[in-house]
């Protein structure tokens, strides 16, 4: 039977091919629309979290605080309880990089110039040392104590060249000023695609002159193998070192006004603060730091849904008006197919399968022509744009559209076009076969 | 045996405040394998006669019997299996479905349900009818690419495919030209005589009677004459 009905609306749709273009190039347009904005939102999250994660080394940050007389002090050092969680994510995390960092005045001759500077422990930095473009000097020393890698631009304003020393003016973490000097061993590209533009030494000497201990490191930042463990990873790390969970979206349903914009935006209860033991730690994540800008893309993707929305209550109109048009037409043919037995409800279903046929071929052009233009347009390169380098992937656009959305758009079109169908798909089947007889149609 | 019974059938047809009186009383049987015509003006009721033969429309009052069964009463699905199971149809203006070619057509009411026909053997009989109404040749054409009467050799075969006991057909000649509407109905004559399968033809032309065994006359909704000639007055003898 299911033979019968395809055939026949198979064939009624190419009958009027014209027609059957129009109403599958609407619902074409309106998936083609849909899928776009999925990807391009899709692709711009994607994007905006590697960079991020990038520009921010990791995707997981652990930092710590001490309360000390002369104010609250950034530092964590390797707790047992931080190595078992280490050790316990072990499969989990690609790398790890214990960090401190200052904003040091850098001052060559006449020249400062202030300027983001991370202390790392090379040794552990495989990672960064292969992202790193060297345009002057050599990476090989960086090993030594008193060496710095600078970013050209920097060391262009500065009037330094590799080999060269600059100073490095600072404040420890009690506040006194500290002067140090440091050799420049390398030049590099600037990582600006990334929004940031840091310079590097050695963690032991950053922590010499900022009053910390060697051990000592102010942020602990996990890569993992992959970025969706990300809330895992940092739940088990909270557990284990004592650190409340982010509230989650039903606690902040929970909270008065003024709480939950203190929670949202993670401000601190400022008249709460009283000294504390220890080191207290803070874990933060990838996806706290994207939920502002998933927010933000939210909105894009509800506009577009309306707007599909709108498209397909139109498309609807189309399909309603057309098949009642296509009702008239075909009044002899339904009443002489009922004459030679066909049930009532296949003459629906014969309609309801043409619309089918038409709203799911057009959704599958739609798609296809998604699947062509996100193709070409991810083949131009933008890297002129600086701007919009943070939602780009080494600068090309990039379409992400989930098969979940896909599927979803799929099935709002073909229920749209079922439901547009069915009314005239329903007076069809109440036709009399009578109908078959007149002569004048 | 009658295998149609009309009894003191009457149709009114309600237009808005007036009503036409189509059938007024129309009692008369038809036997198993009769070729028989309804003969009458335009107006005098026969596509209407048809029509409740058919099951496609139901009297007013009165009882239409096939195969003995009465037809009162039934529901829009028992009436539509009837039909699927014991009627072809031939229409004036041909009603070949138009995205279907020739064979498809022909083929068509088998694929609407279970039939007497046993799917193994639906080719060959399909390719006998074909052969049977002349239309070897253009087996793979779609309606539009046929003549009246080539079109209407393709409606006698689908009519006849599902092995109906009864074919009705409402003014089979009336669109074509009369050589062609005459070997149109010899066809049909030859059809009833190979498969004796019962045929009901209606016309408004009193010429072309020469054929049939049972002729029933109408006038404004009334049988007028019914005469019986050839094999049909053979056995009403006998
Ligand atoms: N659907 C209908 N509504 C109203 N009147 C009808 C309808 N069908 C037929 N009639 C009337 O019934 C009478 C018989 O019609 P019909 O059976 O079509 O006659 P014939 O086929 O012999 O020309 C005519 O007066 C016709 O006008
Ligand atoms: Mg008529």
């Amino acid at each position: 039977m299911l033979s019968v009905v395809l055939k026949i609306s198979a064939r009624n749709v190419w009958r009027q091919k014209k027609r059957s273009f129009l109403l599958a190039g609407a619902i074409a347009f309106s998936m083609f629309v849909i899928t776009i904005v999925n990807g391009l939102t899709g692709g711009v999250v994607d994007n905006i979290r590697v960079n991020f994660s990038h520009a921010l080394g990791g995707h997981v940050f652990i930092s710590g605080s001490e309360y000390r007389e002369q104010g609250i002090v950034y530092l964590i050092a390797d707790e047992q309880a931080l190595l078992d969680s280490l050790a316990h994510y072990e499969t989990s995390i690609e790398s790890i990089t214990r960090r401190s960092q200052a904003m040091p005045s850098l001052i060559f001759g006449s020249r400062q110039a202030m300027q983001l500077v991370y202390g790392v422990d090379f040794s552990e930095e495989d990672k960064l040392l292969s992202s790193l473009v060297v345009t002057q000097g050599s990476l090989e020393r960086v090993t030594d104590e008193q060496t710095i890698i600078l970013p050209r631009t920097v060391a262009e304003r500065l009037g330094v060249e590799a080999g060269e020393t600059v100073l490095m003016r600072l404040d420890t973490i009690t506040g006194q000023r500290n002067v140090g000097e440091v050799i420049v061993a390398a030049l590099i590209e600037d990582q600006e695609r990334y929004g940031i533009s840091a310079a590097y030494v050695n963690r032991s000497y950053l922590n010499s002159l900022l009053g910390l201990r060697p051990e000592e490191y102010q942020a602990l930042n996990l890569f993992l193998t992959n970025m969706d463990d990300a809330d895992e990873v940092g739940r088990g790390f909270r557990e284990a070192l004592g650190v409340p969970q982010p509230a989650t979206l039903a606690d902040i349903k929970e909270m008065d006004e003024e709480e939950a914009v203190r929670e949202l935006f993670g401000m601190a209860r400022v008249e709460e603060i009283e000294p504390w033991e220890g080191i207290k730690y803070q874990v933060t994540t990838i996806n706290q730091i994207m939920e502002p800008v998933e927010a933000a893309v939210n909105v894009l993707r509800t506009i577009g849904l309306a707007i599909f929305i709108i498209l397909l209550v139109i498309t609807a109109v189309g399909i309603t008006n057309t098949f009642r048009m296509i009702l008239i037409e075909r009044t002899k043919e339904i009443g002489t197919m009922r004459a030679f037995g066909m049930q009532q409800g296949m003459v629906r279903n014969i309609f309801l399968m043409e619309a089918l046929l038409l709203s799911g071929g057009g959704a599958l052009v739609g798609f296809v022509l998604y699947g062509v233009v996100s193709l070409v347009l991810g083949q131009i390169s933008w890297d002129t744009m600086p701007a919009m380098q943070f939602f780009l992937d080494q600068g090309r656009i990039t379409f992400d559209a989930t098969a979940r959305e896909v599927v979803l758009n799929t099935c709002l079109i073909l229920a749209m076009s079922l439901l547009a169908a069915n009314f005239p798909a329903k007076a069809a089947a109440k036709l009399s076969p009578v109908k078959a007889m007149s002569s004048n149609l | 045996m009658a295998i149609i019974e009309l009894t003191d059938v009457r149709k009114v047809y309600t237009l808005g405040k007036t009503e036409v009186h189509a059938l007024k009383g129309v009692s008369f049987e038809i036997a198993s394998g009769e070729f028989a015509s309804l003969i009458g003006p335009s107006g005098s009721g026969k596509s209407t006669i048809l029509n409740l033969i058919g099951c496609i429309d139901q009297p007013t009052s009165g009882v239409v019997r096939i195969n003995g069964t009465a037809t009162n009463g039934m529901n829009d699905r028992e009436l539509t299996t009837l039909r699927h199971q014991t009627l072809g149809f031939i229409f004036q203006s041909f009603n070949l479905i138009p995205v279907l070619n020739v064979y498809e057509n022909i083929e068509f009411p088998l694929l609407l349900g279970k039939t007497a026909v046993p799917k193994a053997e639906v080719h060959d009989w399909i390719t006998y009818l074909v052969e049977q109404v002349g239309l070897q040749d253009h087996i793979k054409h779609r309606p539009n690419e046929l003549s009246g009467g080539q079109r209407q050799r393709v409606a006698i075969a689908r009519a006849l495919v599902t092995r109906p006991a009864i074919v009705l057909a409402d003014e089979p000649t009336a669109n074509l030209d009369s050589k062609t509407g005459q070997t149109i109905l010899e066809l049909m004559k030859k059809m009833n005589e190979e498969l004796n399968t019962t045929f009901i033809f209606s016309t408004h032309d009193s010429t072309i009677v020469g054929l049939t065994d049972h002729v029933i006359r109408l006038l404004d909704g009334e049988v007028v004459e019914e005469t019986f000639q050839g094999r049909a007055a053979a056995e009403a003898r006998s």
